[in-house]
């Protein structure tokens, strides 16, 4: 494959859009037939071919434009001394010889080429610059032109310091370039390393310590895990005993049998889909927390078709109307603060609320039924009813409570914990995101 | 498909003039993928909002090349039987029904059980045949020697299972009948699929395909569409309606009108002998590009300033 598109594909990989040996066939196939030639029919026909979703359109866009921006221009050429005109001396060293008869586009061509031999495609963090500038440098031969230099001084006479000074002139400028050229660069091929890692690290920082603005990439996370947990999950089917009868299904099945219908298939299909409730505390207590569950929770009802979303703080409502209305950073919003609810955001209740979930939704609670209760049982010393909970879990197929506190402090002060336990069927301490998507492959 | 029409293809302003021609304006994005899908013989992904053109383009495509529109729409529970073939049951029964006294006849010679099958083998296959197939739109699109337009449309309403079974047919364009083997095509069929983004289509389907995606189009696109569409329109009120269909997708509302409502609303005004806009007009004919009670009462709240906006826009 030819060699800029190859690293205009790594430059578009680093950004974020995921493209595969296939697609870079393709674009190869593609550049094969159009060329270079026309930059608006190349960007339209690479785009068909490698950025697949609308926002991977946007990212190939606007890498694309930096990709094949102009490169840093060599514009500005020296003063040349008459002296140095004319044939070029075998003694001076090739850059130099370039610096002074102003030469930028060669610089300009050495600089790829450098480029190239020292492959700044492999650039990944930025401390790395400083080390790439260095041999972007040296492969352009700084040493020779600093040995020059010397050299020049050395000789003492005006015209060579005047020389001297004029290449110690065009170095720092050419360094300029160079640090410009890498930065370029790192910011063309660098993503991809950088993106893995800020991944990597937000699976398992903890949920509380995230920052405002890795919000977007969490979500981008989540929706991903979901997704991943769906594909995985979704596809327990299994035919059903009624239903209308599938003629063909039956006749072809029954070949065998002289086209006796013996062996009868319906058109049925029974879906095994875990019905889910879920119960959030959205106190203050577990405010820095509770936006994630509740991330998790609006990908989860985009993805799953039927979870009954309730939220508690001092009293219980449902919320599940919440995330069918409003998109995520609303719902998340709305659900945090109450808003539109009849909600009261007093102290936290865990006895008020499961009684009124018992009263209110007990009824929807079947053998089929998982109840994920998500919150760190501190209940302010009120009553913590766990006479409910005991009969929840006669009623539902499984209780799961995820508690954003460690084990060591379940119990400890106004936490409940402990006495909840024993009717928890699975209680785990949840607070990063590989927490919670080991939680959720349990679920399902 | 591909050797038949290259002169077709020769480069993409043919492409864009020639569609043109059959009335379908297309930007320099979409020539360009309708070019390169030709010439890598590649199906097209096209998405976009509801009514921008995604079908029209498959029709066009077809009108153009001169070859059959074959179209599979597509809707959840969607399956090989309907997509692909299926064998004709009732024909088969009554063959065998028919044939029963020519199979005693054939068997007759023989007197063991080994014999008259080995006899019965020399017949091997009859019922399963290509005369007893019936081809769904995927097989019809691979046998027309002429090569053929598929049009799979909103493809994201079919089922995972669905999308899977698609690989196939997308990327070698053949497909497998067990009972016959595997059926390649005479002739590669040009390929578009369409989605409204219900939901995310699979990797490796999107890995396959070439993917457009058609925006709503700028006011002069839509323009020059309008009057390709609606010929008789006069200039003043094709800017002006334009003009006020932008406006209206500026708003959060449900449903935005498309370029096929643009069109209809502009037929409409054709009947009624309008060559101008004003305000009562709008919203008397408000309902022929807003399709829902809580949308039009939005942009009655707003037509006054939006009106205004959009019968201003000639008058500069």
């Amino acid at each position: 494959m030819d060699r800029i598109l190859e690293n205009f594909i790594l430059a578009l990989r680093g950004s974020g859009v995921r493209v595969s040996v296939a697609e870079s066939i393709d674009a190869m196939h593609v550049t094969d037939l159009i060329g270079y030639g026309d930059r608006g029919i190349l960007k339209n026909a690479l785009s068909a071919a490698l950025a697949k979703t609308l926002t991977e359109k946007e990212i190939f866009h606007m890498t694309f434009d930096r990709f094949f921006s102009t490169d840093v221009p060599f514009d500005h050429a020296y003063d040349i001394p008459d002296a140095m005109k004319g044939e070029p001396d075998e003694e001076i060293p090739f850059v130099a010889q370039m610096i002074l008869s102003g030469n930028m586009a060669g610089l300009a061509v050495a600089m790829s080429q450098a480029a190239l031999s020292v492959d700044i495609t492999g650039i990944q963090f930025f401390t790395q610059k400083g080390l790439y500038v260095r041999r972007l440098m040296q492969q352009m031969g700084l040493d020779e032109l600093n040995d020059y230099i010397r050299e020049l001084r050395a000789n003492g006479d005006d015209e060579s310091t005047r020389i001297a000074n004029m290449l110690e002139e065009g170095r720092e400028d050419l360094t300029d370039r160079a640090r410009k050229f890498v930065e370029r660069q790192y910011d063309l091929y660098a993503g991809s390393a950088t993106e893995g890692m800020i991944e990597s690290y937000l699976r398992n920082a903890r949920l509380t310590n995230i920052e405002q603005h890795h919000y977007q990439q969490i979500r981008v996370i989540i929706r991903k895990m979901v997704k991943n947990l769906r594909d995985l999950h979704t596809r327990r089917k299994k035919g059903a005993k009624r239903g209308q009868l599938d003629f063909k299904k039956t006749m072809r099945s029954n070949i065998a049998y002289q086209g006796l219908p013996f062996d009868t298939r319906w058109k049925m299909k029974k879906i095994d889909r875990p019905k889910i409730m879920v119960i959030c505390d959205v106190s203050r207590s577990v405010s820095t927390i509770v936006r994630f569950f509740l991330l998790i929770l609006y990908s989860l009802n985009e993805l799953i078709e039927k979870i009954d979303t309730f939220i508690f703080c001092s009293n219980l409502v449902e919320a599940s109307s919440i995330f069918d209305k409003y998109d995520l950073e609303e719902a998340v919003v709305r659900l945090q603060t109450g808003t539109g609810l009849d909600i009261w955001m007093g102290r936290t209740d865990y006895g008020q609320s499961l009684r009124d979930f018992w009263e209110g939704w007990s009824g929807n609670l079947t053998n089929k039924t998982t109840v994920i209760i998500l919150g760190d049982a501190r209940s302010n010393f009120g009553e913590p009813e766990v006479g409910i909970l005991k009969r929840m879990q006669e009623r539902s197929k499984r209780i799961i409570w995820l508690n954003p506190e460690t084990p060591s402090l379940w119990g400890s002060g106004d936490s409940e914990m402990k006495r909840y336990l024993p009717f928890c069927h699975i209680a785990r301490e949840c607070n990063t995101l590989n927490h919670l998507e080991r939680a959720i492959h349990a679920l399902l | 498909m591909k050797p038949f029409h290259d002169e077709k293809f020769s480069s993409i302003e043919v492409v864009q003039r020639e569609f043109k021609q059959a009335g379908y304006i297309c930007s320099r994005q979409i020539a360009t993928t309708v070019y390169l899908a030709y010439h890598l013989c590649k199906p097209i992904l096209v998405e976009g909002p509801a009514g921008v053109g995604k079908t029209e383009l498959a029709k066009t495509a077809a009108f153009f090349l001169g070859v059959p529109l074959i179209r599979l729409q597509c809707y959840e529970g969607l399956d090989e039987s309907k997509a692909l073939y299926e064998w004709k049951y009732g024909k088969q029964l009554l063959y065998t029904q028919l044939l029963r006294d020519k199979l005693d006849q054939i068997i007759k010679g023989e007197n063991g059980l080994d014999g008259s099958i080995q006899k019965l083998h020399e017949y091997d296959d009859i019922f399963f045949s290509m005369d007893f197939l019936e081809p769904r739109p995927l097989l019809k699109a691979i046998q027309e020697k002429k090569g053929a337009v598929l049009l799979i449309d909103e493809v994201d309403k079919s089922d995972d299972e669905f999308e899977a079974f698609l690989l196939e047919v997308l990327s070698d364009f053949q497909v497998s009948i067990p009972e016959l083997g595997t059926i390649a095509a005479v002739s590669k069929p040009f390929v578009f699929l369409t989605s409204n983004n219900t939901r995310e289509l699979s990797e490796a389907l999107k890995r396959r395909c070439l993917h457009l995606y058609i925006p709503f189009p700028d006011q002069k696109l839509e323009r020059e569409i309008v009057r390709t569409k609606v010929p008789d329109i006069s200039e003043r009120l094709e800017t002006q309606l334009v003009a006020f269909i932008h406006e209206v997708r500026k708003l959060d509302i449900k449903k935005l009108p498309s370029i096929s409502e643009s069109i209809d609303w502009a037929r409409v005004l054709m009947i009624l002998h309008v060559d101008k806009l004003n305000y009562d007009l709008i919203h008397d004919t408000l309902n022929t590009f807003v399709k829902f009670e809580e949308d039009v009462k939005l942009v009655k709240e707003q037509l006054r300033s939006m009106a205004e906006k959009a019968l201003n826009v000639t008058a500069t």
